[in-house]
């Protein structure tokens, strides 16, 4: 017991200032975000109350609400989508043989390496050209085509792991292929579908650039380049307003993040390195 | 027969909408790139690649291509350092291992943008937290402008780098590790084998393919990394802190050089497809054995 006791010291005194670093941004965040305005620019570090009106007054000075649906509505058209259009790519490759499959596979793995960054001029021009720019939804329906890639990847290294007896026990029964899919395979891989969901949504969520150069005014601006926005080129920034902001656009997130990183894990890294 | 077709019916959105939001904008690019473009966007004469030509003499491209090395090279390379001990002491069991666990895998679940925005507050120059914990501290007796010039800017962006990539890369070990069997260890152990020796022919020889994996998958996440720079300095002062990803969105969209910016993008998914390429032979190799 005492050696387990001293190897927790140990640990803890090595990760010590990687911790400290890591929570040094949090701690900067919630704490300017319950400053009182007049204390946010004096250098304490505690704030000499807990202002929890900032994130009502933010709401409304920030337009913080109207974001918040244009995120959620972007970041539900391409999850639906993504799944709608790779549950049934992902079942087909992990049920089916068929030529080609491993060209498929190769090229679902290069492209979602793709990063949406370097073709954002030319989406950009395509967008422009079909009037589209400043609409969320082209914008959902991006995201839903970058996802999908990942999506069908992330679903196929799940099915795999399903084992096959049960479907081929019900065809044995006399089920077709169509009803075993929906009594038996759905419903077993209906968790893995949940978890690639909130993946796609968590990262529609957060995507940065293409929100950036598509969205060009305020009513149809996404959380991210919201914040961004109350930062970018101003004279007076109201940090106690961004945090707040930060604090709230981050904080559910992340919080289903940390829940559900070990089978983005499995999914994506390990699913690839085995 | 309905099943010999049904695969590739199943299979053919998914192929056509991955293709499509890739193809579609390169094919764009490759035109705007080489041809003259009027002021209104319109198509003119094919003009000898003299954009990528024009690329090459332009100082600030090749002091953006040059940082960018520096950049991924410094914050893959730092995340690699840092990330294989923190995976070794997470995977000894510790009281209080998975609380850990969730603070160290932190940044990973906030978005980029909000980091860099929450960063860009702490290191302001007047009022940041930052300056006024480290003179706290003693450690410094007067306020940095942290970004106010290259020199403090730069690093900076590159340590938050590096913790935003410690999580993932960290991830990766553990997985890595926990695949090593314990009585490696045991048998090391009773041959006499020192901690050092044990990490040199046992954890490092064996965490290698994972090693091999971090490395590709992390220079293509960096390589590309927008947020950081673009909203802490907006790669200034002066262009001092730009990457390829910031000085193409510059002459994209401030500038509105589109021949040029087109030549980058492109330039950039070269790049961006060879290490694909290699992560695509290293991960298909090792799901074969």
């Amino acid at each position: 017991m005492t050696s387990k006791l001293k190897r927790s010291i140990i640990a803890w005194l090595l990760l010590a200032p990687l911790i400290v670093v890591t929570l040094f941004p949090f701690a900067v965040m919630f704490l300017t975000a319950v400053k009182p305005r007049q204390e946010v620019l004096s250098p304490t570090w505690w704030p000499s109350e807990f202002r929890w009106s900032n994130f009502s007054d933010m709401w409304v000075a920030t337009g913080f609400g109207q974001a918040l649906l244009n995120s959620l509505y972007v970041s539900v058209i391409a999850t639906v989508g993504a799944i709608l259009i790779s549950v049934p790519a992902a079942y087909a490759m992990s049920r089916f043989r068929f030529a080609g499959y491993g060209a498929l596979r190769q090229f679902l793995l290069i492209s979602q390496m793709i990063s949406p960054i370097v073709l954002v001029l030319g989406l950009f021009r395509l967008m422009a050209a079909w009037g589209l720019v400043e609409s969320t939804t082209a914008l959902g329906f991006i995201y839903m085509a970058f996802n999908v890639a990942f999506t069908v990847w992330m679903l196929q290294s799940y099915f795999d792991t399903i084992p096959r007896d049960l479907e081929e026990a019900a065809w044995m029964e006399g089920a077709g292929r169509w009803l075993t899919l929906r009594k038996v395979f759905l419903p077993l891989c209906l968790p893995a579908i949940a978890v690639t969901a909130i993946f796609t949504f968590i990262n529609a969520w957060n995507e940065f650039v293409v929100a950036l150069t598509m969205l060009r005014s305020q009513e149809s601006y996404t959380l991210p380049i919201q914040v961004f926005s109350l930062v970018a080129g101003r004279y007076t920034i109201e940090w106690h307003h961004v945090m707040a902001a930060t604090l709230l656009a981050t904080a559910p997130v992340a919080i289903l993040f940390i829940w559900l990183q070990r089978y983005l894990v499995r999914g994506l890294a390990l699913g690839a390195v085995k | 027969m309905q099943n010999r077709f049904l695969p590739y019916l199943l299979t053919l959105p998914s192929l056509f909408l991955a293709a499509v939001v890739i193809f579609w904008p390169v094919w764009d690019l490759i035109q705007i790139s080489t041809h003259d473009v009027s002021r209104f966007g319109q198509l003119r004469d094919f003009n000898d690649f003299a954009n990528f030509a024009a690329l090459t003499a332009d100082p600030d491209f090749m002091a953006a291509l040059w940082r960018t090395g520096q950049w991924t090279v410094m914050v893959v390379g730092g995340a690699l350092l840092l990330s294989i001990p923190v995976a070794m002491i997470l995977n000894t069991d510790f009281y209080g291992r998975g609380i850990a666990r969730v603070i160290i895998m932190l940044p990973w679940a906030v978005s980029l943008t909000m980091t860099a925005v929450v960063w860009r507050w702490a290191l302001s120059g007047e009022s940041g937290m930052l300056n006024s914990a480290l003179i706290g501290l003693g450690l410094i007796d007067h306020n940095i402008q942290w970004l106010a010039s290259a020199e403090t800017a730069f690093p900076m962006q590159v340590l938050i780098g590096i913790l935003v990539t410690v999580p993932f890369t960290t991830t990766i070990f553990l997985g890595g590790l926990s695949s090593i069997p314990d009585d490696l260890y045991e048998a090391a152990a009773l041959e006499g084998a020192t901690p050092l020796q044990q990490f040199r022919e046992i954890t490092f020889p064996l965490l290698k393919p994972f090693i091999n994996i971090a490395i590709v998958l992390n220079t293509i996440y960096v390589f590309n990394s927008f947020p950081i720079i673009w909203v802490m300095t907006q790669g200034g002062p002066a262009n001092s802190t730009d990457i390829l990803v910031t000085h193409l969105y510059k002459l994209a969209f401030r500038i509105g050089k589109l021949g040029e910016a087109s030549a980058v993008s492109l330039v950039m998914f070269a790049i961006l497809l060879v290490f694909t390429m290699i992560y695509v032979r290293l991960a298909m190799r090792e799901q074969r054995t």
